[in-house]
């Protein structure tokens, strides 16, 4: 396993070293337009990509097949590419709070709920795009999977706007909203979990 | 023991079937897998790796189910596919130090030994490497954790002559120790006729023959003769007849041939083109 996270950390050094550099660069264009979440958001989405992308450079490279021939389980194949996206967003998460800190703290004063509470969006934001590609990829393989993805993308907001369409009075929830987010929240983690056994049970089937 | 034992192997695709195989590779020993492009030797050989799942028959490597004990075989095996997989930004030490965290058996002096060797650069990425590199580095890595049987997959085509020869040399050092034996497929028979102890081959999924080279190579021989003198051979000493307009070209089974008539000895390439050749 040790041997598996070393070569993605290789991998990670190479390809994506220029996503550390735009994340601190829209980390700091977030300080001047304060009005917009999307250089707060956009860093942690795409780190969600780069276990996505790094399967993308295993199956170029032919890896998929010489790592079936190493001593590794399926399950390990698959849990690396989980490990390294859950290590690429803490560092965002992390570098993103320490940003956050410094904006509200130059603004009005440090409000640490505030921080959280874009933690919590960032977490979800990030969690949910991996999670929803890789199984598709580990069963698919990286071509058919991001088409699955994108055929499966395209239902969701149709049914959304279908039910948009259906529900013309607003739901109203009584939840509040720290406690919604929280829910949200572990529901993202939660996704990632499922997400981590689908790819799991889907690549032990896979012919390589 | 054996080093692999396969029985009855069956694998079906919707335009292709590997068909009931049955392989046994004595511990020691090099078997060539030869056969045409999709013959099946690719499917046996990830069959072997249970990197694809059969349809029936058994596989046992080093004396367990390859399927059951996937993990701790795979430490012993040591492989070389067609296309090595290695990472295109890896340098040879950053592979180096992966299979150090992959191998429990890793050995890094051997390694750097084997690295040396094969006159492979350190510090070039693996995507700048020649294909003949790039196979010298696999070829690098499946030697350098003790493993007792190497499985090549066209590990030597693509590579020049002399690289070819250098890494042939390589294969039969491994084999001198009595407990390493060696699987290579190839369809450059020349090869594998240097090589190998046995020899069997794959004809559109079928297992034509497996068996001793040296026995193959007695047994049978070329026999360049008249259209009469051949008319004049009893049936059994005949299995293949190339007829041209000077005469014909036979391969017969040497026990069989009449004496006075001069049978000339015959290559592995010979015998594999003429038995795919009577098999259509």
């Amino acid at each position: 396993m040790k041997g598996l996270l070393l070569k993605d950390w290789y991998m990670m050094r190479k390809y994506c070293r220029y996503y550390l550099v735009l994340a601190i660069g829209f980390l700091i264009l977030s300080f001047m337009d304060k009005s917009n979440m999307f250089f707060v958001f956009y860093p942690c989405l795409f780190c969600g990509m780069v276990p996505v992308n790094l399967l993308a450079y295993d199956e170029r490279s032919r890896w998929l097949q010489y790592s079936g021939t190493l001593p590794y389980t399926r399950a390990q194949i698959v849990s690396g590419k989980y490990l390294i996206g859950l290590f690429t967003q803490t560092v965002m998460l992390f570098l993103t709070g320490i940003a956050q800190g410094i904006r509200m703290g130059m603004d009005s004063g440090y409000q640490s709920t505030d921080v959280l509470v874009i933690l919590l969006l960032l977490l979800i934001a990030s969690t949910v795009t991996s999670s929803v590609t890789l199984p598709f990829m580990f069963k698919l393989g990286v071509e058919r999977g991001r088409a699955a993805y994108y055929v499966m993308i395209g239902l969701i907001c149709g049914i959304s706007t279908l039910m948009t369409g259906l529900f013309r009075e607003p739901l109203r929830m009584e939840i509040r909203p720290n406690l919604l987010l929280v829910l949200l929240a572990v529901a993202g983690v939660g996704i990632y979990a499922l997400s981590w056994h689908l790819s799991i049970v889907f690549y032990r089937k896979r012919e390589l | 023991m054996n080093a692999l034992e396969i029985r009855n192997l069956t694998k079906s695709y919707p335009d292709f079937t590997l068909d009931n195989l049955n392989l046994t590779l004595p511990g020691g020993c090099i078997l060539g897998l030869i056969g045409e492009n999709g013959a099946g030797k690719s499917t046996t050989i990830k069959l072997i790796l249970d990197m694809i799942r059969k349809d029936s028959g058994t596989i046992t490597i080093l004396g367990r189910d390859n399927a059951e004990y996937d993990k701790r075989i795979k430490e012993e095996v040591g492989v070389v596919l067609d296309e090595a997989g290695i990472p295109e930004c890896l340098t040879v030490a950053q592979v180096g130090r992966v299979m150090k965290h992959t191998f429990r058996n890793w050995d890094e002096a051997e390694y750097s030994r084997l690295i040396r060797k094969l006159g492979l650069p350190d510090k070039k990425p693996f995507k700048d490497f020649s294909r003949g590199m790039k196979m010298k580095l696999a070829i690098a890595v499946a030697m350098s954790h003790h493993s007792r049987l190497l499985i090549l997959d066209e590990a030597t085509s693509g590579l020049d002559p002399v690289v070819r020869d250098e890494v042939v040399e390589m294969f039969s050092e491994f084999t001198r120790d009595e407990n390493h034996s060696v699987l290579i497929s190839s369809h450059i028979v020349s090869d594998l006729e240097k090589l190998c102890d046995y020899v069997a081959f794959l004809h559109k999924g079928k297992l034509m023959l497996c068996e001793e080279k040296d026995r193959l190579l007695e047994e049978y021989g070329l026999l360049h003769c008249t259209a009469e003198e051949l008319k004049q051979l009893p049936a059994e000493a005949v299995r293949y007849i190339k007829e041209n307009p000077y005469g014909a070209e036979a391969m017969v089974r040497r026990s069989a041939v009449p004496d006075g008539l001069h049978v000339s000895p015959i290559s592995i390439e010979e015998l594999f083109v003429f038995m795919v050749k009577e098999a259509r």
